[in-house]
């Protein structure tokens, strides 16, 4: 259907990518606000948005998207998914989720990514330009490895930046190595007590002898433990995968002891302690439509968790969305459906739709991102409609100031057989 | 031969039930229809009333805007509008909707029961895996009503649920459909009246368990689908040595022979074209129907096998790619379907998307859309209800809102295909079964009790 006017739209877009592309009569959330600019005239150049005017003109020889009074939107990001490491689940050799490694305690997933992947194109045309892609449990407990930020463009390179965090994983019956999770704990703590005292040692003095103790933090490509010197450094936060109201609250002193920056990701509980949440600046990454246990640690599942944690001032972003099958196969889909959730269990509209730009991009170090103000990253959605109903679509995703592909192996399948009888 | 045990077993089913003794070829085949688990399910006290000005979805493809539905003792009375109140409650639905409750053809609800712990990893109870032929099974003895996704589904509009067992068998054993009601045992949840369901499975589950070393059963496509015949093939054999009066009970071939009989109806487990194309060839070489082919991800490949033999597709609209025969799922199978004239509903296998299967048909819808097909809210509705009626046998009963129905039906907040809108009411027979408006708010099952969970 609209196939053919899709790539016309995008032939006619690459050449123009230097050049200025304006989406007009949009109903346009700037996110700066808590209210759309109504018939607005977004104007893009370079890659980056440069304005947003109701009404305003366009310039010549500008590429011009008319949104038809549809809600435009920053690109959304999936505050956590696998999207870009994963083709079939059950094809082990199209699975790089995660590190076999016993010897070594990192695991950076970048050189996995891989933009061809058809949850890649999938993702996009449900609206989705970036992405947490987070590490699954390594062999070297607690720690998964370092997530990365994905930038969902056409092409296979879909890497935005690593590094993102050092991820960990803490909950009952998460490693059976350690056992219980008190131990899950101690091995967390005694690692970031031993990076705390290299790092002293090499403060205190050892200078020539620092190359031992590898590249000083922010530099070079450090994997595992090493980077937890980041970590304590304040350079990237600590995201802890756990759910137990009690394991939210050692994440909570964790955070206290060491003086560093730590991320809830999943805090099926994490309601319970809203308010020590807010008071100890500790944002919350979380699947919005889970209200079933599925395991112990989950028990206090529910979906109004977003809106109360952000009543108690908690920054939220949604990730995970969907749990099962849906957290990457359906990320896009499942992400906007849990934000809609959200706000039928009392989430605020514009708190929701920040839980799914803004918040995601705060938390995972790009503060000020997510927004369409001027001199933001020209990412962005033209919606069929509300964005957090199911039922929309999306009609244009601009990625990097381009009009990127919203076809997906899907729309291939269902046109090929769209006559069958 | 199998329609003839087919004409026989319904006489044959009395005599039968009070002397299981070997018998005529008729009474062989009839074994199927006894039910040894009967129900306990009581009518609730019925709560009349009137739903006044609301925009109604009837289930069965019509749709009236400020229409009035009419309740009592249970049973839809009228629908259409400015009806005449003959004295009950009157409850203003402006600006709200009514459906048929929800029927959900495919939940484990009972037996995979969160939270999951280590027994259920070692040995589930969604489906008997000792052996690729579970015929015997009957998943109501698993069923765990304490399943807080009972309550979970009931708080969404399910009224109807069908618990299927697993897809690990080829032969999985018998399904049970219950109303999401509290009760001690299934049986107190338990629907009769119904068609006896019976799930099957072909394709990467069953023949990975027989790939499995430690266990003896087919490992190939080509070979789950021949131990299905051979099945057949064996349960003929028995049918006709019971029948001499040469073979006592065989619970597994006597649920063969109930199948072949047309007493007891297929849910078949099958994602690729190919797969369901080679078991409906089955079907047909031992003379039965297939009700409704489960998960069906390719079936809008093959639109008219499945209208040619009168099966119907139980689909998802957007599980997809997680192995490899479902890759080429698409999420606008459901209208691609429906235009077809196939058959067509939603349907969960997950407590979790269970809860919401009209935003589940509002994808598929939208899916349509994309491709230039549209679907009304009026036919939407369909695979949420009536269709899903039709597969269960219940379709003169529940699935539509028409006088004489069971009054199983939602009033909704909104448009039940928008994500924001909730179940105000829901009603099962009749009766009040969850009101948002209402304190103590939700059904708390036993398990809930007196822990730190949600409530």
């Amino acid at each position: 259907m609209k196939t053919l006017a899709m790539l016309l739209a995008l032939a006619a877009a690459s050449p123009a990518a230097a050049q200025t592309l304006a989406v007009t009569h949009a109903e346009a959330w700037t996110m700066e606000t808590g209210d759309p600019v109504k018939d607005a005239t977004i104007l893009i150049e370079n890659g980056k948005i440069v304005s947003v005017t109701p009404g305003g003109g366009v310039p010549q020889g500008a590429t011009v998207i008319d949104a038809r009074g549809k809600p435009v939107t920053p690109g959304l990001m999936n505050a956590a998914t696998q999207v870009g490491l994963v083709e079939v689940n059950s094809a082990s050799a199209t699975r790089d989720v995660g590190s076999a490694d016993d010897r070594n305690p990192g695991f950076d997933p970048a050189r996995a990514l891989n933009g061809n992947s058809t949850l890649v194109d999938l993702i996009r045309a449900d609206g989705i330009t970036r992405a947490l892609v987070y590490p699954a449990q390594s062999r070297h407990p607690v720690f998964a490895g370092e997530p990365v930020i994905a930038r969902y463009r056409d092409g296979v390179d879909i890497l935005e930046s690593r590094e993102a965090a050092v991820f960990a994983v803490i909950g009952g019956g998460a490693w059976d190595r350690l056992g219980s999770r008190a131990q899950q704990w101690t091995v967390l703590r005694k690692a970031l007590t031993d990076a705390k005292i290299a790092v002293a040692a090499r403060d205190a003095g050892e200078k020539d002898k620092k190359d031992r103790l590898g590249p000083p933090s922010g530099r070079g490509r450090r994997a595992g433990e090493d980077l937890i010197r980041g970590v304590l450094a304040g350079e990237m936060p600590l995201a802890i995968q756990t759910n137990r109201e009690s394991d939210i609250l050692q994440a909570t002193q964790l955070a206290a002891d060491f003086s560093i920056r730590v991320v809830i990701v999943e805090g099926a509980e994490a309601w319970r302690v809203a308010d020590r949440l807010a008071a100890a600046k500790i944002p919350v990454v979380l699947d919005p439509s889970v209200n079933l246990p599925g395991s112990f640690d989950e028990l206090g599942a529910r979906q109004d968790n977003a809106a109360i944690l952000t009543r108690a001032g908690v920054p939220v972003a949604f990730g995970l969305a969907g749990g099962k099958i849906h957290q990457t196969y359906n990320a896009g889909m499942a992400l906007r459906e849990g934000a809609g959730l959200a706000v039928a269990n009392g989430l605020p509209y514009i708190e929701a739709l920040r839980a799914v730009t803004v918040n995601p991009q705060t938390i995972w170090g790009k503060a000020g991102g997510g927004t369409l103000a001027a001199g933001a990253d020209a990412d962005l959605v033209v919606w069929d409609g509300d964005p957090l109903e199911p039922s929309t679509s999306a009609v244009s995703v601009i990625i990097e100031g381009r009009q990127a592909s919203t076809r997906s192996r899907q729309d291939v399948l269902a046109e090929r057989y769209r006559d069958a009888r | 031969m199998a329609k003839n045990m087919a004409l026989g077993s319904g006489l044959a089913a009395i005599t039968l039930l009070a002397a299981p003794v070997p018998g005529t070829a008729q009474q062989a085949a009839a074994p199927a229809r006894a039910d040894p688990f009967p129900s306990n399910y009581r009518t609730p006290r019925p709560d009349d009333m009137l739903l006044r000005n609301a925009t109604i979805l009837d289930g069965a493809g019509g749709r009236i805007e400020g229409g009035d539905v009419l309740v009592r003792g249970g049973k839809i009375v009228a629908t259409g509008k400015a009806l005449a109140n003959p004295g009950v409650r009157e409850v203003d639905a402006k600006g709200r909707w009514i459906t048929p409750g929800v029927i959900d053809v495919h939940t484990h609800n009972g037996t995979f029961v969160v939270p999951l712990t280590d027994i259920d990893r070692e040995s589930s109870d969604v489906a008997e895996t000792s052996s690729p032929n579970g015929a015997d099974t009957w998943i109501e003895t698993a069923v765990n009503p304490q399943d807080m996704g009972f309550d979970r589904g009931l708080m969404n509009g399910v009224t109807t649920m069908q618990i299927l067992p697993g897809s690990t068998p080829i032969f999985a054993g018998r399904s049970v459909v219950v109303k999401p009601v509290r009760g001690a045992t299934v049986w107190d949840m338990k629907v009769t009246g119904g068609a006896q369901g019976f799930k099957m499975a072909c394709g990467e589950n069953p023949k990975s368990w027989g790939g499995d070393k430690d266990n003896d059963g087919p490992n190939s496509r080509q070979g789950v689908i021949a131990y299905m015949r051979q099945a057949f093939l064996d349960a003929q054999a028995y049918g006709r040595d019971r029948a001499a009066g040469k073979a006592g009970r065989d619970l597994k071939k006597e649920a063969l022979l109930g199948i072949m009989a047309g007493d007891i109806r297929v849910n078949l487990h099958c994602y690729r074209a190919n797969d369901i194309a080679s078991v409906l060839a089955v079907a047909k070489e031992f003379g039965f129907k297939i009700g409704a082919i489960h998960h069906a991800t390719e079936a809008y490949k093959i639109p008219g096998l499945l209208r040619a033999s009168g099966t119907c597709a139980a689909v998802w609209a957007d599980w997809w790619g997680f192995k490899m025969e479902a890759q080429d799922a698409v999420r606008a199978g459901a209208p691609m379907l429906e235009r077809a004239g196939v058959c067509v509903m939603m349907h969960s296998d997950s407590a979790a998307d269970g809860q919401r299967l009209n935003i589940t048909a509002a994808k598929a819808a939208a899916a349509g859309r994309r491709i230039g097909i549209e679907t009304p809210p009026e036919v939407m509705i369909k695979w949420t209800t009536s269709n899903p009626a039709k597969l269960l046998g219940l379709e003169s009963r529940v699935g539509t809102l028409k006088p004489g129905y069971q009054a199983d039906l939602v009033l909704w907040s909104g448009n039940p295909f928008s994500i924001y809108t909730k179940a105000d009411l829901v009603l099962i027979d009749g009766a009040v079964a969850w009101d948002r408006s209402k304190p103590p708010g939700a059904p708390v099952s036993d398990f809930e009790l007196g822990r730190k969970g949600a409530q």
